[in-house]
């Protein structure tokens, strides 16, 4: 179930995402503390740095709704149990190749 | 249909600038998400995997072709072109940016229209008959109900903050085509034994993660007294509902553990109670206004045949087919209900871009007294049509992708958006369903009539417990799974499907529906013989055979 994510171990990369306030659109934590829709610009997080990533994001409610930290590779790649929800959220509907992030037209 | 009066307007228009404040203090940060999404989701307003999502109400999934072409407007200027037509009779908009959804509602009120009560926990849109006002098999109009339960729902104090949603479906053939046995209260319309026209009130019914058919609580209350009815069922339930545990707040589980008996012990005492001091006793003058904004159209005195639209039959097979699937038999001679199918081959299902939403308004108000209806399977109905029109508006359709022929059949099926779209699903259901489709709609004619549903979580938007065939994703330690179900319906003879077995890989299930559909022609005893007829006499264990009998 989405909606109940799974508990992440420390040691386990981490990016932080959530959703962009004014237009809804699927955003993650830059190194700059800034949001961006690219997944290939996330931090990646473990540790500590992931929940204070975390914390900055919960507490920048005009920029970002729902914030949590999902599961990467140490390249940065999804990785985890929610990778197929995550890679739908990061590129778009799998059915509709022509819109979203896959398309280029966010 | 109905007009909004003055006080309609308004109390839209208020509404509107009421929104307005609250996203421009969201988006400055005077609210944070926790206080605003209560707000938002009392206008419809949801978050899903990729942007907002907008739910904007359809009452009883009745539209002019003003509204349908305000609806592709704002798909083109503030989504991407496109809607998706709800098992609720609503539309959805998957792309929307919060900053322009007050714009977004102003432009439904100039149409009348809005998205209030499509989502927290309220009386939700009353849905009905698709063919409502048109269908021969109906013993009275339902819509003027609707209209009233609408009036009475809208913003009602006491029932603004139900344990959990509420939804009302009303019919008045006795072909159930509403589904009203799977809703937390079903309405049909029936005549007692002195020939005056009520309603059987049916309750606690609901799929979910518990499903439920409905209960009978009273065979036959009048007109008059439906809404104090109602409202002693509402009290009983906004007492006693569970607010403690979400997944049991629903009026089917209070039903079900107090017992139906019990329950309706409790209604009956509190519609004693409310009687005396409280009673609506909804006026027949008042009953009589609202049914006049649902006047036939003028229909034409016509022949019960159309020698046109034979002679077109004769020359045009696609069009013989899609009319043999398509339509529905009219109260009026030399009329027909159009069913336009939004489960062509390779879209997914009850989607429709702008461009498409534009012909059907033009055919409607051309060819249907400016009269269009949203279905919970997710097709749009051109309610009233002549026979002798038939063939320009088949030719119109086909021409905008529309003229798929296979309305009731294995194709034409209900489908949620899965987790291509939805915040709350575990597997993805529109991919499956194309899958089905691509294999069932060749066979769709030599089939027969089919009903299969696929939800993409246990939430059961895509009503999968009363599919013929039922399937529901599940996530297996991140692997999408899908568990079958066989049997469930939701006519007059509602029953909830059982499960087959084990779930399935998402590459296995085409092929194995593929060895069901050829069990189901193996058994059958003629074309007559419908799946879910062979289904109920020969039992569900053929069809697992070959459900798991894989080469």
């Amino acid at each position: 179930m989405s909606s109940v994510r799974p508990k992440l171990k420390p040691a386990i990369p981490k990016v932080v995402t959530g959703w962009n306030t004014q237009t809804g659109r699927t955003v993650y934590l830059t190194a700059q503390e800034d949001w961006s829709e690219d997944i290939a610009d996330a931090a990646v997080f473990t540790g500590d740095a992931a929940d204070h990533a975390l914390t900055f994001a919960e507490e920048d409610q005009t920029r970002v709704n729902d914030p949590y930290v999902t599961e990467v590779d140490e390249n940065g790649q999804i990785a985890g149990r929610e990778v197929l929800r995550e890679t739908i959220r990061a590129k778009g509907p799998t059915i509709h190749p022509d819109l979203g992030k896959q398309a280029g037209n966010a | 249909m109905y007009r909004y009066d003055e006080f309609d307007q308004g109390f839209v228009r208020d509404r509107v600038a009421q929104f307005r404040d609250q996203v421009s203090r969201r988006l400055s940060g005077e609210l944070d998400e926790a206080h605003f999404k209560p707000l938002r989701l009392q206008n419809g307003v949801y978050l899903q995997l990729h942007a907002y999502m907008l739910r904007v109400a359809i009452p009883y999934g009745q539209l002019s072709s003003v509204q349908l072409r305000t609806l592709a407007d704002i798909a083109d200027k503030y989504d991407k072109g496109y809607g998706h037509f709800t098992t609720r009779q609503n539309i959805q908009y998957n792309w929307i940016a919060l900053k322009d959804i007050p714009d977004v509602l102003e432009q439904l009120a100039t149409v009348e229209m809005h998205a209030i009560q499509t989502s927290g926990n309220c009386i939700r849109n009353v849905t009905s008959d698709q063919f409502a006002g048109a269908a021969a098999d109906e013993i009275e109009d339902p819509r003027p109900w609707c209209e009233i339960l609408r009036q009475w729902s809208m913003v009602h104090p006491e029932f603004a903050a139900l344990p959990r949603k509420f939804k009302i479906a009303v019919t008045a053939a006795e072909h159930d085509r509403a589904a009203v046995r799977v809703h937390d209260i079903g309405l049909h319309m029936k005549k007692n034994a002195a020939g005056e026209i009520g309603f059987e009130v049916i309750v606690g019914g609901g799929l979910g993660r518990t499903p439920y058919i409905g209960v009978t609580i009273k065979d036959w209350v009048s007109q008059a007294e439906l809404l104090d009815y109602l409202e002693a069922i509402m009290r009983v339930y906004n007492l006693h509902g569970r607010r403690d545990n979400k997944y049991k707040a629903r009026i089917k589980i209070l039903v079900n553990e107090l017992t139906p008996e019990e329950f309706t012990r409790q209604v009956e005492a509190e519609y004693a109670a409310q009687r005396d001091h409280e009673k609506i006793a909804l006026p027949q003058d008042e009953i009589d206004r609202i049914a006049a904004y649902f006047a036939p159209p003028a229909f034409e005195t016509l022949p019960e045949t159309s020698a046109a639209f034979e002679e077109a039959k004769a020359k045009d097979e696609a069009f013989a087919i899609w009319a043999e699937m398509n339509l529905q038999p009219h109260k009026v001679p030399g009329y027909t209900s159009v069913t336009i199918s939004l489960k062509p081959l390779g879209i997914a299902p009850g989607d429709a871009t702008s461009d498409q939403m534009r012909v059907m308004a033009d055919i409607a108000k051309a060819y249907s007294f400016d009269d269009i209806r949203v279905t919970h399977i997710q097709n749009l109905v051109l309610a009233h049509v002549k026979l002798d029109d038939l063939y320009n508006v088949f030719l119109a359709l086909d021409d905008a992708g529309l003229g798929a022929a296979n309305v009731d059949h294995g194709s034409d099926l209900i489908c949620c958006p899965g987790l291509d779209y939805c915040n709350l699903a575990n597997a993805r259901s529109i991919p499956v369903a194309m899958d089905i489709q691509n294999m069932l709609a060749p066979r769709d004619k030599e089939l027969g009539k089919l009903h299969i549903n696929i939800s993409g979580c246990i939430n059961a938007c895509g009503h999968h417990h009363v599919g013929h065939i039922g399937i529901l994703g599940v996530d297996k330690k991140g692997e999408e799974f899908y568990q079958i179900t066989f049997g469930g319906r939701a006519d007059e003879k509602a029953t909830i499907g059982d499960i087959a077995g084990p779930g399935l890989k998402q590459e296995d299930v085409t092929p194995a529906l593929a060895r069901v559909v050829d069990r189901y022609m193996a058994l059958r005893k003629s074309p007559d013989d419908a799946f879910i007829d062979v289904l109920e006499r020969e039992g569900h264990d053929p069809f697992k055979e070959a459900l798991y009998a894989a080469d």
